[in-house]
């Protein structure tokens, strides 16, 4: 008997407008085998997704379910057809227990036992060992993954999509979870489709691999038969250097080969100091636990972690958002008033935040007033805005930092990400700061605008800034950082030269084990 | 944790042909900019036609004749002699309500208390007025100074229990409306107060008649008598327009209104400028109400029903001006306008409050338009993002 492909597209499309999100894409899912989907942002992955999940309609293009035509017209559907997905951010409802968010949204009736039974049977099947009845907030994101992977096995899907899922995982989880995907697969005959922009994981985790770029399928092959190079051209449209945009391109590997000569930091001076730094969050849970430390000039310092480690209040504590409850903050041996507005703006911190849109940018506002909006005192005159001067110094910075808007007056909104992103940075960078913080800088960016931004960052350290690097991303960290340390549950548990640190070394930090 | 993926990044082609049109039709005028202004004034025109239809059926239902109800409210209004020198005088407090409001809500700030404020600030003008020996001038700019300080301090107690105690001042600005009703009602109880000591004249609850050096003086044009509180006001918009536009401290204000943590990193402390803003529109409100006393449409005293809403239709007015200053002008006129036509409704032999349904209407009838157009904008960069 010939094998019957789990789901089969064909020519599905898509538009929304003039945009064409996926054109004439064809997909083939097996029973027992991972298929990888790869492609930057904005290649059309997620439109596919969400056709298979049944909240985009396609525009063109046939389904088959087990070679039997179908349409996916509503999420419920794609549910009923044993399709379920495993999402980037995840859909947790963080007050309630493991067991009541893994019943949330069933129609049957509630039984708190047999549903507790359930989570402890599908977690020991899988290994996805979890508390049936510990409360989502306490869970760690590597722990949030299994629920929601519990949450999503328990309807026994024949078919699993999984969106980016190693983005918040430590090394260790992601090995994890690949055995996890292995077991489910192999040994029950479910249809996997990983979701990723990182090379590594597609090249480690996956038996075939499609290629998406600009919303067409550009490749397809079996893993076995794939090369680094060979995908991430075909990803990226262009040769690509592995060694210069491996980062971008999630290669750890090939990253950590590169050994550049490290700056000598301990030989120029601190221009950022942070002091046994604590801060309580509003459930009492310490967001910093005492987190001590040094920024030179002329270095990067990468804080590598993974996510909900303490990164967001350190970001905010050093943007004047947050107050410290004890320690204290030094730029350039002064000491700086924690929390009130702009103190740390003024004392010459710069920021690209982690969420731009959060407290980077203003999107009502002209790409010019985003430019200007931390010094307003060089485009007025006694208290009065000069429209042409902002624009003027505006049409300069959107030279220099090559920023793509229509005009300096156009709206922030209508930038794309990586656009947005520079403009924030020229914005921080045209202030002459003492320390750069960069918090995630790359995270939803395409690998032209991931490359920029690490160019920029090491730039600056040439320049003399103390360039403070947080990232969840380990390549990114090692490609960039002098100098690197890993926090952990809001404290620096490990420090380290570029030049002693390894993947694996590094691995075990961000799991929390002192290496 | 966020519940929803947060929408990916569209390449710069995309973003900008899908993302922004709505949006870039303010900024060039090319064929799409024409269309989409010819569609908004299609809008206009259909949601106040139906408006006026729906009130014209209504007047007709109980018994009325819609064209003379009309024509009444065009007499009482403006056509009556000395009618739009009272429509004029009575739009002065509507817009000196309007005009503070605009700048607190650009702020991101909702003092929604317009209406104690304004008794209140009348209260204080008629206690000064009535209690200072000065000279003219100087008892007018006491007695208004006196009426700006108390909308300040009743503004000023929700501003202070929102930025030291994170109470909301929507709601605390809403529940000071009735206090300020209950101290000014008990005002003119008390002889030491408010009340006043002339036997005789008028109700039992009337405040002391002001003397003639604290009313405002008026000029008189084509026969209507208009205050020169207009002077005053129209300045006064113009003012909070400007500041709100093309200076630093309007450009902060915005920013907070728009994204407060990115003002906030960019050194604009919400308590302070906040609670400016807060107090400037507490100060407008206060000097509508000395405005309205002295102005001469409002009686010679203070009385409990001296505001009649004023403080309510002055937010109506920032509401459908969209918090652009300059179009609350015309938008207090023709707020006063219903209020001085209705007057002259008596005489149609229709319920005199036919006028409140009528603004009402037209209130719904110039918000749909925007409403309409702000969900077609939030539409399109959804889909296109994608």
């Amino acid at each position: 008997m010939a094998p019957v492909p789990s789901i089969r597209l064909d020519g599905i499309t898509k538009h929304y407008g003039p945009v064409v999100a996926c054109d004439d894409v064809e997909l083939v899912l097996w029973p027992g085998r991972i298929h990888g989907i790869l492609g930057e942002n904005g290649a059309g992955k997620s439109t596919l997704m969400k056709i298979l999940t049944g909240l985009v309609h396609p525009d063109g293009g046939s389904i088959s379910l087990r070679g039997r035509q179908v349409g996916i017209h509503d999420p419920q559907t794609a549910a009923d057809f044993g399709i379920a997905m495993v999402h980037q951010h995840y859909s947790l409802v963080e007050q309630l227990t493991v067991w009541e968010n893994v019943v949330l949204g069933e129609r049957s009736r509630l039984s708190r036992h047999s549903a507790r039974r359930r989570v402890a049977e599908i977690g020991e099947r899988y290994g996805l060992d979890v508390d049936p009845d510990a409360k989502v907030t306490h869970l760690t994101a590597g722990q949030r993954q299994r629920v929601e992977i519990i949450k999503c096995l328990r309807r026994e899907p024949s078919i699993i999509l999984f969106d980016e899922p190693t983005s918040v995982l430590t090394p260790a989880e992601s090995e994890q979870l690949f055995a996890v995907l292995r077991l489910v697969v192999i040994e029950e005959g479910r249809a996997v489709a990983l979701v990723s922009h990182k090379l590594d994981e597609i090249l480690h985790a996956t038996d075939e691999v499609t290629i998406m770029r600009g919303g067409r399928v550009v490749g397809r092959m079996p893993t076995s038969e794939a090369t680094p190079a060979g995908l991430a051209q075909a990803m990226v449209g262009r040769p690509v250097s592995l060694r210069s945009e491996a980062a971008a391109l999630g290669l750890v590997d090939a990253v950590a080969l590169e050994g550049e000569p490290a700056v000598d930091a301990p030989a120029r001076p601190v221009v950022l100091s942070v002091r046994d730094a604590v801060v309580s969050g509003a459930d009492g849970l310490r967001l910093l636990d005492g987190l001590n430390l040094d920024v030179h000039a002329g270095e990067v310092l990468g804080v590598a972690g993974v996510e909900g480690n303490g990164q967001r209040a350190l970001a905010d504590v050093l943007s004047s958002l947050l107050a410290l409850d004890e320690g204290t903050i030094e730029v350039g041996g002064l000491t700086v008033p924690i929390g009130r507005a702009g103190a740390m703006a003024a004392a010459g911190v710069g920021v690209i935040p982690e969420d731009r849109h959060d407290s980077g940018c203003v999107l009502d506002l002209s790409v010019a007033e985003n430019l200007a909006l931390s010094d307003l005192g060089a485009v007025s005159r006694l208290g009065i805005l000069d429209r042409r001067s902002m624009v003027e110094r505006a049409r300069q910075l959107m030279v220099a930092f090559d920023i793509q808007a229509r005009s300096p007056e156009a709206p922030m909104r209508s930038l794309s990400g990586g656009n947005q992103q520079r403009v924030v940075l020229a914005r921080e960078l045209s202030a002459r700061p003492k320390v750069l913080v960069a918090a995630q800088p790359t995270r939803g960016l395409d690998v032209g605008a991931i490359e920029y931004m690490g160019h920029r960052l090491r730039q600056a350290a040439a320049d003399g800034v103390g360039v403070l690097l947080l990232s969840t991303e380990l390549e990114e960290v090692l490609a960039l950082a002098d100098r690197i340390c890993v926090i952990h549950r809001g404290r620096i548990i490990g420090e380290m030269s570029r030049a002693e640190a390894t993947a694996e070394r590094l691995g075990l930090l961000l799991g929390g084990v002192a290496a | 944790m966020k519940l929803e993926n947060r929408a990916p990044e569209v390449t710069p082609s995309s973003a900008d042909s899908a993302v922004d049109q709505p949006l870039a039709r303010r900024f060039l005028p090319d064929g799409a900019a024409v269309k989409s202004g010819l569609t908004s004034a299609a809008l206009y025109a259909i949601c106040i036609a139906v408006a006026l239809g729906l009130c014209a059926l209504l007047v007709r239902v109980t018994g009325g004749d819609a064209g003379a109800v009309f024509s009444a409210l065009l007499d009482g209004s403006f056509r009556s002699p000395g009618a739009w020198g009272l429509t004029v005088t009575t739009a002065v407090p509507l817009l000196a309500v309007a005009s503070g409001t605009i700048l607190c809500t650009r702020a991101g700030f909702t003092n929604i208390g317009q209406e104690g404020q304004l008794i209140l600030g009348a209260a204080a003008f008629a206690y000064v007025a009535t209690r200072l020996d000065a000279p003219g001038p100087i008892l007018l700019t006491a007695s208004l100074a006196a009426g700006v300080a108390m909308g300040m301090l009743w503004v000023g107690i929700a501003a202070l229990m929102r930025f030291t105690r994170q109470v909301p001042e929507v709601i605390s600005t809403l529940l000071l409306v009735f206090i300020a009703y209950q101290i000014s009602n008990y005002a003119l109880t008390e002889r030491w107060l408010l009340l006043t000591d002339q036997p005789g004249s008028g109700t039992t609850n009337s405040g002391t008649p002001l003397p003639a050096g604290a009313r405002l003086p008026t000029f008189t044009a084509f026969g209507n008598q208009v205050t020169i509180g207009v002077f005053l006001v129209l300045a006064l918009t113009m003012a909070i327009a400007f500041l709100i536009a093309r200076t630093t401290i309007g450009f902060r204000l915005r920013m907070l209104g728009m994204n407060a943590r990115t003002a906030r990193r960019a050194g604009v402390a919400p308590a302070r400028y906040g609670g400016a803003a807060m107090l400037v529109s507490g100060a407008t409100a206060g000097l509508a109400g000395g405005l309205w006393l002295s102005g001469g449409a409002a009686g010679d005293r203070f009385t409990a029903g001296i505001s009649s809403n004023l403080g309510w239709q002055g937010l109506l007015v920032a509401l459908l001006a969209r918090d652009r200053a300059l179009v609350a002008v015309p938008m207090a006129l023709i707020f006063a306008a219903l209020r001085t036509g209705s007057g002259f409704l008596a005489a149609t032999g229709v319920e005199r409050r036919i006028a409140d349904v009528v603004q009402a209407m037209l209130v719904f009838a110039l918000l749909t338009p925007p409403a309409i157009r702000s969900l077609q904008r939030r539409r399109a960069p959804k889909e296109a993002s994608a």
